[in-house]
């Protein structure tokens, strides 16, 4: 492998260059950023494949693989799809050469870096609609590539980001924070702020790659947040995309914590370049889905809704300093008032979470102790608000889960002028 | 009789005079050095206070937990501390040096050594500074990792981290300084020892389970360690 | 004076396919004829060809342009006599030129007087010489081939009010060849053609000549032994001669009728054609070099026939649906232009007259491995009348001058075969060979230029071929080798300029000639050889260690 150029430098090594000038001007692009992915990625590069090969057999079309530095031989397995006249393996029969190159950014994952690198090859290769992929997508379908990229090749849309059937229970901080609050600041309804794939044009691509400061944070996570910001400041044309059903994935409890750092951090750290965007924003606009805007599965899922509880509790006590820096007393005390309630009538309402959220994105903004440590801060709290979600949420069909949903969002939109009090001083 | 003691009291007195008269002048001028410092050092003490002022010093050291420890012993704000502390070392070093010219023997090594001492008073004062703002930080760190990883007892486990921090900040300032270095070193290290010693075995016999909980959990993938129930994808 | 004696000549040969009818009027009766064609001998000389494949001209119905014959011993009578015949074959080999004429084994027209005795009753000698059947149910897996005009492989006759078999036309039907009396027949119609002195055959419609119920009747082992047979008396009675398969089949298929040397000395390679039109609008090297991987290797003694457009449709038949689709998109939108699964356009308006994807066209064909057969007047950039009917707007008059006529006929405009090509692109005004010739860089000094360099070198005509794979899709690049020769060639499809780096590792210390202009390019080092190409614009390198 050739040296590796640091980010700063350029994303883009000699090697990968020559690879890009064999593979010429495309019409499409698929993007893959990967890192130690060699047991998943087989069959999404197939379903890639497959769905270019369907839907867009006559586009000239690339698969562009960014690796953070896989020691698993990932990057081999996505360079084995090209589909070419040397390579005659292929069960699959093509018009033209499908090509599939790789190429290693860093040598560990940063995904802001590995967007950049997507973005970089989609310039150079005048592309006019790109997607990006997530390696863990194991329930993709062939259908999924056609519904992100259609909307932006064929009808002139910038941005499509997906929407899921999942079940009611998943993704709680998708639907309790980053949906709600990324709704009320900045007025459209996107389901998915944080999406793992997603299309684009060349042309917000191009904007985003010129426009974007790489800060040191970015690179390495929130680079999908801070797109989709990018698109609603410049005024693109956004709309949604029903994929299918997003399988539940088992993940641990301690991975609560990177996971809101990568979310909640970029989406409050997006706050303050900002600034001028969301604060004048007032209600939401609903953007325009093709497919179902979503769907709620109800099936039955066990879950531990004690030990939520218990580390609520847990972290109202023992972090009491430290929420006494973040949190106004009038909050700081609410929650300890709840805190000592049994789990009958325990409650993490509306208004006493959107109020603590926004009192956290203030503590983040100002800085009062280190950023990392408000995200952090957060994770307790955050347990006790999906407590509440989980229990009024068990019995209900699934329309009642979007309403609560949905009065969530609101409660956000009202509060707005809550956060816009807190973050311009009036302490 | 008479006589003699007068005129020994009256050489006595010429030569009290004389010797007066000789080293009078040095002291008017160390006077005058001790007023002209005073005036310096007061005017360093403004401008460092207005300097600290700017930069929000009070602040920083709020965060570092040093105001707290100040106000508790009674002494004013950081800035204020610092800015008075200036003034002093000013003030100090200019009478020093008036005394120098004063050309008493063996002072001016004693002065000396007292400029020489400064530089390592500042960087104790610095080491200080930082050491308390790291214990903060890294043991609010630990809080939170505790916290969030449902350990048992995490206020004790922060104090503990802040404790030993500063403890070991302590000892390196004393050595810095040079006060008692030999005895704080020896004694830091043996309470430091003892600490991660019954810290161990503690571990060690008492926490064996824990142990293994804490290496299964960092390198086996995909255990559920809460009983047998699942936990949620929060995205 | 006898053509130089060599029996591989064909190896060697630049074909140049023509209809006596359309190339020159002598007599002023609006129909090219033979003492028209034999003055004309020297053009053809001074562009190169030494080859020359006649499109059938025997005495016929011409409802299907003379492939329906109803005289296989002699001419019909608007494009002269056997003796005008003659005359030009003598003038032709005077001037190096071999002459193959076309041989319709499959079928004769029905007003063939074998076919008029045949129908007439059951009991008539002639009876088992075509292939009758009471019910039309017969055979019932084959194709139909002319899907615009035939319903079904199974004519009613009237007169013997039974069915007769054709695979074309209903008025062409084919030949019994279970029957041996057909097959004595047939080799002493070639018998006879061979003395008068013709250098070959080409055999049209080979692959239907014998039925069986069960197949598809294509490709038959009884056909392919037949075939056997008549070259076997070729070369007892005839050596040097040569026989040309035409067969629209895949390659695999095509190479059973090579077998081990004792069948076809050539075959049209017919699946390469529509792919090359292919990769220049994909601007994609890889259906090209698909088809050839797949092409199977032929015995030395044989050779494949390339051309870029005949007298027939672009066929798509050896295509999937995908690529008919984008072929026909691409094309032929006008569905005017669609006949036959196929694609009725002369080469010059399938490229929008482009000069330079002309070129590279026409490079590729001289370069692949093959004998390459150039259709009458596409060396000008002739266009094409598809109002004409059928295929007949490919088969306009040859355009020889500005003038009257174009040169062609001093007779009445209304009086010619068919009507001169006259809009102001592709008109007679604008396209014929005398303004070429005087125009230094014309499309047919450049054609005469191209051919005396592909002389210049056996590799083409008999190498080996070896393709390259650089990473840059849209070149094509392979090397041609016989001998001591190494001939390399860099074709860019595309329409923008295109850099490649050619891995020519095996060549490393070769200097590169450009065999254009004789000009040296640099060796071949350690690194890989980075050429950069105009648009749709081709490099044929020799390369030489010195």
């Amino acid at each position: 492998m050739t040296e590796v150029k640091s980010a700063e430098e350029s994303s883009l090594t000699d090697d990968f260059l020559g690879q890009l000038i064999s593979v010429g001007e495309v019409d499409i692009l698929v993007g893959v950023p990967t890192h130690n992915n060699a047991k998943t990625i087989g069959p999404i590069v197939e379903a890639i494949q497959a769905g270019l090969l369907t839907f867009f057999p006559r586009e000239r079309v690339a698969i562009i693989n960014a690796d953070g530095g896989s020691r698993d031989g990932t990057p081999g397995l996505v360079v084995n799809a090209a589909i070419g006249d040397e390579r005659r393996s292929s069960k699959m029969y093509t018009l033209r050469t499908l090509h599939s190159i790789s190429t290693q950014y860093a040598s560990s994952p940063a995904g802001g870096t590995a967007l950049r690198t997507i973005l970089s090859a989609a310039e150079l290769l005048r592309a006019k609609a790109c997607a990006v992929i997530s390696p863990e997508s194991t329930q993709m379908t062939t259908d999924w590539l056609a519904a992100l990229l259609r909307p932006v090749y064929a009808e002139t849309f910038d941005l499509v980001l997906p929407t899921y059937r999942r079940h009611r229970f998943d993704g709680i901080l998708l639907t309790n924070l980053l949906y709600p609050m990324t709704r009320a600041l900045y007025g459209s309804e996107i389901r998915e702020p944080y999406a793992s794939e997603y299309a684009f044009s060349g042309r917000l691509g191009s904007h985003f790659l010129t426009q974007n400061p790489w800060h040191e944070e970015i690179a390495r996570a929130g680079s999908e947040i801070q797109f989709t910001l990018s698109a609603i400041a410049g005024g693109y044309r956004i709309c949604q995309s029903f994929l299918g059903t997003k399988q539940h994935v088992e993940r641990h409890s301690a991975d609560l914590v990177p996971a809101l750092r990568q979310t909640v951090g970029a989406l409050f750290s997006s706050l303050e370049p900002n600034f001028s965007l969301w604060s004048t924003k007032t209600g939401s606009q609903p953007i325009l889905t093709t497919g179902a805007e979503q769907e709620f599965t109800l099936e039955p899922l066990r879950i531990n809704r004690k030990r939520l509880r218990d580390m609520f509790s847990t972290g109202v006590t023992e972090l009491e300093s430290v929420f006494r820096a973040i949190l106004s007393a009038s909050t700081l005390a609410e929650l300890q008032r709840i805190s000592g309630l049994d789990e009958e009538h325990f409650r993490y309402s509306d208004e006493l979470w959107v109020k603590t959220v926004y009192e956290f994105a203030v503590a983040y903004h100002k800085s009062v102790i280190s950023r990392d440590h408000v995200i952090q801060a957060l994770a307790p709290l955050f347990r006790g608000r999906a407590f509440t979600f989980l229990m009024e949420n068990r019995d209900g069909s699934a329309g009642d889960v979007e309403n609560n949903i949905e009065g969530l969002c609101l409660a956000f939109e009202r509060m707005k002028p809550y956060l816009l009090g807190r973050w311009n001083g009036r302490e | 009789m008479r006589e003699m003691i007068i005129s020994e009291l009256t050489q006595a007195m010429q030569e009290f005079t004389r010797g007066f008269a000789h080293i009078l002048p040095r002291i008017i001028v160390l006077v005058i050095v001790a007023f002209v410092g005073w005036a310096v050092a007061y005017f360093l003490r403004l401008v460092l206070r207005s300097i600290l002022r700017l930069v929000k010093f009070d602040k920083l050291s709020e965060s570092a937990g040093a105001s707290q420890l100040l106000s508790k012993a009674a002494l004013p704000s950081a800035t204020e501390l610092l800015s008075r502390f200036v003034f002093w070392v000013a003030w100090l070093g200019f009478i020093l040096l008036g005394v120098s010219v004063l050309g008493v023997f063996g002072l001016q090594e004693q002065i000396a050594k007292f400029f020489l001492f400064l530089p390592r008073l500042f960087v104790a004062l610095l080491t200080m500074f930082f050491g308390l703002l790291g214990a903060g930080f890294f043991s609010r760190a630990a809080l939170l990792a505790a916290v969030n990883a449902n350990l048992p007892s995490p206020r004790l486990l922060s104090v503990a981290i802040r404790t030993i921090i500063i403890v070991f900040v302590l000892s390196m300032v004393f050595e810095e300084v040079g006060v008692g270095e030999q005895t704080m070193l020896v004694a830091f290290g043996i309470a430091f020892g003892a600490v991660m010693l019954g810290l161990a075995i503690a571990f060690g016999f008492g926490g064996k389970d824990m142990a293994r909980q804490f290496l299964e959990e960092r390198f086996v993938q995909g255990r559920k360690d809460e009983g047998k129930e699942d936990e949620l994808s929060p995205l | 004076m006898p053509v130089e004696q060599d029996m591989l000549w064909y190896k060697r040969a630049i074909i140049y396919q023509v209809h006596v009818r359309a190339f020159y009027d002598s007599n002023g009766d609006g129909i090219g004829d033979f003492p028209g064609l034999e003055q004309k001998l020297d053009y053809l000389a001074e562009l190169g060809i030494n080859t020359i494949w006649l499109m059938p001209f025997f005495p016929s119905p011409l409802r299907d342009d003379g492939y329906d014959i109803a005289d296989y011993n002699s001419v019909h009578s608007s494009y002269g006599t056997l003796e005008d015949f003659r005359a030009f074959l003598g003038s032709a080999h005077k001037h190096q030129i071999r002459v193959i004429i076309e041989m319709v084994l499959n079928h004769t027209s029905d007003q063939h007087p074998w076919f008029q005795e045949s129908r007439s009753s059951q009991e008539n000698p002639r009876r088992d010489w075509y292939v009758w059947s009471n019910t039309d149910t017969r055979y019932q897996e084959t194709r139909i081939i002319f899907l615009d005009t035939e319903m079904s492989n199974w004519a009613w006759d009237p007169v013997s009010k039974s069915h007769y078999w054709h695979r074309f036309f209903s008025h062409q039907p084919d030949l019994n060849y279970d029957n041996p009396a057909v097959r004595e027949e047939m080799w002493n119609v070639m018998k006879f053609w061979l003395e008068l002195g013709v250098d070959g055959f080409r055999l049209d419609a080979v692959p239907y000549l014998v039925e069986r119920e069960g197949t598809n009747c294509e490709n038959l082992p009884e056909t392919h032994a037949i075939i056997k047979e008549l070259r076997r008396k070729l070369d007892e009675q005839f050596p040097g001669k040569m026989l040309l398969a035409e067969a629209n089949q895949w390659p695999v298929d095509l190479r059973p009728y090579f077998a081990d040397g004792d069948e076809f000395h050539m075959a049209f390679h017919f699946p390469l054609m529509p792919r090359m039109f292919m990769g220049v609008k994909l601007e994609d090297r890889k259906p090209i070099t698909e088809i050839l991987q797949q092409t199977p290797e032929i015995p030395p003694s044989c050779q494949w026939c390339l051309f870029l457009r005949n007298h027939d449709e672009l066929t798509l038949e050896m295509l999937t649906n995908i690529e008919r689709d984008y072929m026909n998109d691409s094309y032929a939108q006008d569905k005017a232009m669609r006949l036959n699964l196929g694609i009725r356009r002369r080469l010059a308006p399938l490229l929008d007259n482009d000069r330079r994807r002309i070129e590279l066209m026409n490079g590729m064909l001289m370069s692949l491995p093959g004998t390459p057969s150039i259709y009458y007047g596409d060396e000008i950039g002739m266009g094409d009348n598809i109002k004409l009917g059928d295929r007949n707007g490919v088969r306009t008059p040859m355009q020889w001058s500005g003038g009257w006529n174009g040169g062609f006929s001093d007779t009445d405009p209304e009086k010619l075969y068919a009507p001169l090509i006259q809009d102001p692109v592709y008109g007679s005004p604008a396209v014929n060979v005398f303004s070429q010739k005087k125009t230094q860089h014309s499309l047919l000094n450049w054609m005469a230029r191209l051919i005396a360099v592909r002389n210049t070198t056996g590799a083409f005509g008999s190498g080996s071929i070896e393709f390259l794979y650089p990473a840059n899709h849209r070149i094509l690049a392979y090397v041609r080798r016989l001998g001591d020769e190494t001939i390399l060639v860099v074709n860019n499809l595309s329409n923008a300029a295109q850099a490649v780096e050619l891995d020519l590792r095996n060549y490393k210390g070769n200097i590169l000639i450009e065999m254009f202009g004789k000009n040296i390019f640099p060796r071949v080092g350690e690194l890989p050889y980075l050429l950069t190409l105009g648009p749709y614009s081709f490099y044929w390198f020799r390369l030489r260690k010195i």
